[in-house]
């Protein structure tokens, strides 16, 4: 299960890169000139997918049959004005289409005052443009798209780790529900103490996963410098990198552990309020849903995090481990917030784990057809 | 000594046990008999506190509680134990829950698994083991730690005659240091040869109490062996005598209506001359417990 992950992540890049290997010679086109200075000069201003091997249109109408070209541009400078014509199984996409318009464009200009015999002066007054200037300030353009990846790489992780952890957490427990170990174990100590033993395991077990996982990211990224395009995309891109990886190792990654704390706790609950062992596959269903819940309402606030209903559940345990991390990204809670956020999210983990334990025993020695709701029910009546 | 006390228990409208009271003091057995339902495994679960009941349940004349927990040892009606781990870890584990560090207990488990006669290693997986051997492992689990109180439902059940002999050996030994030990069981025989007290529950009431030989004479010395030539019919015509067994090649159990006609079967049967054998004795346990569950369905 550890491995899982890592496996599919090699088994993508892999597929990845033969599939890109096997297709990058399709998706080429070739360029096809009787002029051999216009062919020329095309190829030395533009040489990324062409295919220039290729250099008559008998070669590319085959090669295209055999699916080994996307199609071809043939550029015709006979006459006065220039002709381009592009063959192909689809549409020019507008990148290439840009591309070959403003080729033509230049060639064209130039063709047109040699046969004007402009002066150079005159060549220049004509060669006047209008300007049209954006200006951006690079540190909030920036900022921005960090508070979006930010968000979106957190909430996503909160997600995917409660929801996997939660029904790892819950079926462990159901899976002793009504066993005779149980007695045994509840005749040798509390069950207090066995549930927080037994919280404290799993919880030692997601977090060597997750440092695992870690460790597995940073030799990931470690391989990935090694390639000159990754390096330079991310050395390009530093301020950003930066203030995604400050926004997720900070005050939010004590939320992430939290959350995933409180969520454990609350599917063992569920996992002892479940009829028999052979039903803790249903176990972990009313903590998914609440995971759900948390995921599904964070994502419509990712622009408006002002909300009322964001600052009221960064407050409330279970989903102010989604809420108040998107608050500190946007920077929209002060410092006494966050405190006051995680007192609140404490005190329920300490209450809850006391209130479960309290329950445990009597839930886990139960075994009854009775449903997951009617257990709550029974577990607050005196037996 | 454990102490229970006017202890009830309720589930629904069914009354599980109903005002039940009993001794057991160190260093003596007490077995508790009755029907499936007759509340003996709710009685074991009040003793554990798995159960809030109504009473007093006193050990060592304080209220039974997690401190007590290391001095327990309990063996619960249907048997399980951790499958993935050996034999060595499943005992370690359960040893160390009782208080007992792992340094303590590993030197003394082969000698548990060779009194017990376990078929496997320390290193054996108890899903590797058979079910009689898990049993035995569950046992040595219930009593490696010397506890001072031992509650075993049903211990015998599942166990070859050998297999009882040993569980009954270990069951006697830690008599003889002085632990209280309670235990349900189905078999009589096994609850006479072992118990120095009894109690018989039915729909959660006490019907029996006290030694065996007290719960015996009770029903009065109502049963008469005698090896004799009369015929079943002959023997059924004598004064006081309400039903004859057969025991087969002139053997038979004359069952009495009045305990008091037996030495006036005696001079009719043997006329001043030898007999073979003539033995008045009150009801075997057996019979006891099959009388008492027949009186339920009168």
């Amino acid at each position: 299960m550890i491995l899982g992950p890592f496996l599919l992540i090699a088994l993508t890049v892999g597929i990845s890169y033969v599939s890109a290997n096997s297709s990058s010679s399709s998706r080429q086109v070739a360029v096809i000139s009787d002029s051999v200075v216009l062919r020329k000069s095309y190829l030395q201003q533009h040489n990324s997918g062409i295919n220039t091997k290729i250099t008559t249109t008998t070669k590319a109408k085959k090669a295209m049959k055999a699916n080994h070209l996307a199609g071809y541009l043939t550029l015709d400078a006979s006459g006065s004005q220039l002709h381009g014509d592009y063959h192909g199984s689809t549409a020019m996409d507008n990148g290439f289409k840009a591309q070959v318009q403003n080729f033509l464009m230049q060639y064209q200009q130039l063709k047109n005052y040699q046969t004007a015999k402009l002066t150079p002066k005159q060549q220049r007054a004509l060669a006047q443009t209008p300007v049209l200037k954006q200006h951006i300030s690079a540190k909030t353009g920036t900022s921005n798209l960090v508070k979006t990846l930010s968000f979106w790489v957190l909430i996503t992780m909160i997600y995917i780790i409660l929801i996997t952890y939660s029904s790892i957490a819950a079926q462990e427990i159901a899976s002793d529900k009504g066993t005779k170990i149980m007695e045994i174990i509840f005749s040798s100590t509390t069950a207090t103490s066995y549930f927080i033993g037994k919280i404290t395991g799993i919880l030692l077990v997601i977090v060597t996963q997750i440092v695992i996982y870690i460790c597995g990211g940073w030799l990931g990224y470690t391989i990935a410098m090694q390639n000159s395009g990754i390096k330079k995309l991310v050395l390009a891109n530093q301020s950003l990198v930066k203030g995604v990886f400050h926004n997720l190792f900070n005050l939010n990654l004590l939320y992430v552990l939290l959350g995933v704390v409180i969520y454990t706790i609350l599917a063992a609950y569920s996992g002892a309020l479940v009829a028999k062992a052979e039903d803790a596959s249903k176990a972990a269903q009313p903590v998914v849903m609440l995971s759900m819940a948390g995921f599904f309402i964070a994502l419509p606030f990712q622009n408006n995090l002002d909300a009322v209903l964001v600052k009221i559940l960064s407050y409330v345990p279970f989903f102010s481990s989604y809420f108040m991390p998107m608050r500190i990204i946007n920077g929209t809670a002060g410092l006494g917030e966050q405190i006051g956020s995680l007192v609140i999210l404490l005190a329920a983990i300490g209450l809850f784990a006391l209130y479960i334990g309290r329950r445990y025993q009597r839930l886990m020695l139960q075994t009854d057809s009775k449903n997951i709701w009617q257990h709550l029910i029974h577990s607050h009546r005196r037996s | 000594m454990l102490s229970i006390q006017h202890i009830s228990k309720e589930f629904g409208s069914v009354k599980a046990l109903n005002d039940v009271s009993f001794d057991v003091p160190n260093g003596q057995i007490m077995g508790l008999i009755g029907q499936n339902g007759a509340g003996k495994s709710t009685t074991f679960h009040s003793i554990l506190n798995f159960i809030d009941y109504g009473g007093s349940i006193q050990w060592q004349g304080h209220t039974l509680s997690a401190s007590d927990f290391d001095h327990i040892g309990y063996l619960p009606e249907e048997r399980s134990l951790m499958t993935k781990l050996t034999i060595e870890q499943q005992i370690i584990y359960l040893a160390r829950l009782k208080g007992q560090p792992a340094k303590v207990i590993r030197p003394q488990i082969d000698d548990w698994l060779e009194r017990f006669a376990v078929k496997g290693t320390r290193k054996s997986k108890i899903n590797d083991l058979s079910k009689g051997n898990q049993q035995k492992v569950q046992l040595i689990c219930t009593l490696i730690h010397q506890p001072d109180l031992l509650i075993l439902d049903e211990p015998f059940s599942g166990l070859d005659p050998v297999n009882a002999d040993l569980l009954k050996q270990a069951v006697l030994a830690a008599r003889d240091r002085g632990a209280a030990i309670i235990f349900s069981s189905h078999d009589m025989e096994h609850v006479t040869a072992l118990c120095d007290q009894l109690v018989m529950l039915r729909k959660g009431d006490v019907v029996l109490h006290g030694t065996l030989d007290d719960v015996r004479d009770q029903f009065g010395k109502t049963e008469l062996f005698v090896t004799t030539d009369w015929t079943a019919e002959q023997l059924q015509t004598l004064s006081g005598v309400g039903s004859v067994t057969d025991r087969h090649n002139r053997r038979y159990v004359l069952h009495l209506t009045d305990a008091n006609a037996g030495p006036a079967i005696f001079d009719t049967l043997t006329q001043g001359h030898y007999i073979e054998e003539f033995s008045q004795q009150p009801p075997t346990l057996d019979e006891i417990f099959r009388l008492k569950v027949g009186e339920d369905h009168v």
